[in-house]
């Protein structure tokens, strides 16, 4: 294959994921920052504290 | 959606419930008093009507001098809330698993099962990931400005789609730029060059410039309703050249190859294996796209309400030395 190829699919897909990570990152900081009084009402919620899988909200 | 409090100023919750848009899956609640510094000074914000659930709203307090609490709980709520989020959230799991799968499948039918060109060689495999990320682009941007539209159209102007119109721009950005990198990666080889003036990678970096200064624009201080409504006016004058990109190719031609995927005349230049994977490329990256949004409205809705719940510390906090 040509490098070409191979440096295309690797900047698409990495900047993808590394947007994706940054995207679910930024939302558990944000939720993190929020009063606990808020956030802890949910089932949601108390799975992505307990180590979901970042699709949680 | 506002409502009045005991004085008769507007009070605005907060508590967003877009099931479709994945808010939902917060499931937090409103405040249960709002103290009068807060009505006023979210009065400015009054004709904007914020996301609630008349349900889980709770009625101003005696606090304030007005009725009593809500007969619903915050229990009672996280109760009705709670099963929603689980949905909304499987939701978001199914279509994040079905993105990944969808990519992993493009990249391997285009990096190995595929056969090579006849005209291109083995740089056809770029095609697989290059229009599809340039198709995500056009709904991201489509996405903001009819979000925009909704924004600015009186009968339909609610927070959300303030937040829609943002969330979709950014992501568009992304897209923008991973188009013009792996268009330029095809370029170099194909062309002798990384980039030339041409009038789709001319009219396509243009795009990418106008929604980065709208996202410039979005970030400008101003009160929320100002900074929406001027976001949302700069949404659709950035649209503007997005059918300029879309004909570019048929109205100049120029150095770039005419469009795989000719719409217009429905005509498709790929065929066999080739087409069923640039089409599976189109329907991986659009799940993508998908689950970008629900995660960066998601952020959206995060933000504003730390910074709603900033400003109600800070009114407490006055609003206490006040009553000293």
């Amino acid at each position: 294959m040509s490098g070409y190829v191979e440096a295309g699919y690797v900047i698409a897909l990495g900047s993808l994921s590394a947007y994706a990570v940054s995207l679910v990152v930024r939302e558990r900081a944000a939720r993190s920052r929020l009063p606990q009084s808020r956030g802890a009402a949910t089932g949601a919620t108390s799975t992505a504290r307990s180590g979901g899988t970042g699709d949680q909200a | 959606m506002s409502r009045l409090d005991a004085t008769g100023d507007p009070v605005l919750t907060e508590r967003d419930d877009d099931v479709t848009s994945g808010a939902v899956a917060f499931g937090e609640t409103a405040p249960a008093a709002s103290p009068p510094p807060r009505a006023a000074t979210h009065a400015s914000r009054a004709s904007v009507r914020e996301d609630v659930d008349d349900a889980t709203t709770t009625e101003a307090g005696p606090a304030d001098g007005g009725a009593a609490p809500s007969a619903v709980s915050p229990k009672a709520m996280a109760r009705g809330s709670a099963p929603r989020a689980a949905r909304s959230d499987r939701v978001v799991r199914a279509v994040g698993t079905a993105a990944l799968v969808g990519v992993a499948v493009t990249v391997w039918l285009g990096l190995w099962v595929t056969p090579n060109a006849v005209d291109f060689g083995n740089l056809v495999r770029l095609l697989y990931i290059h229009p599809p990320l340039a198709w995500v682009m056009f709904i991201a941007y489509g996405v903001a400005t009819f979000s925009s539209l909704l924004y600015l159209w009186p009968r339909t102007r609610h927070a959300r789609f303030d937040r829609l119109a943002g969330a979709s721009a950014e992501v568009g950005v992304v897209f923008t730029g991973l188009t013009l990198v792996t268009g330029s990666v095809w370029g170099r080889p194909t062309w002798g060059v990384w980039w030339t003036w041409d009038p789709l990678l001319t009219t396509t970096a243009l795009l990418f410039v106008l929604y980065l200064g709208y996202l410039a624009l979005r970030k400008v201080p101003g009160d929320r309703e100002t900074v929406a409504r001027r976001s949302a006016i700069a949404g659709l004058i950035a649209f503007l050249d997005v059918p300029i990109v879309f004909v570019s190719v048929s109205w100049w031609r120029s150095l770039h190859q005419a469009p795989t995927v000719d719409v217009a005349n429905g005509h498709l230049y790929v065929h066999g294996s080739m087409a069923w994977t640039l089409a599976l490329g189109f329907v991986s990256f659009t799940l993508v796209y998908v689950w970008l949004m629900v995660h960066r409205y998601r952020l959206a809705v995060l933000r504003d309400r730390e910074d709603d719940e900033g400003l109600d510390a800070a009114l407490a906090e006055r609003w206490a030395e006040g009553t000293r």
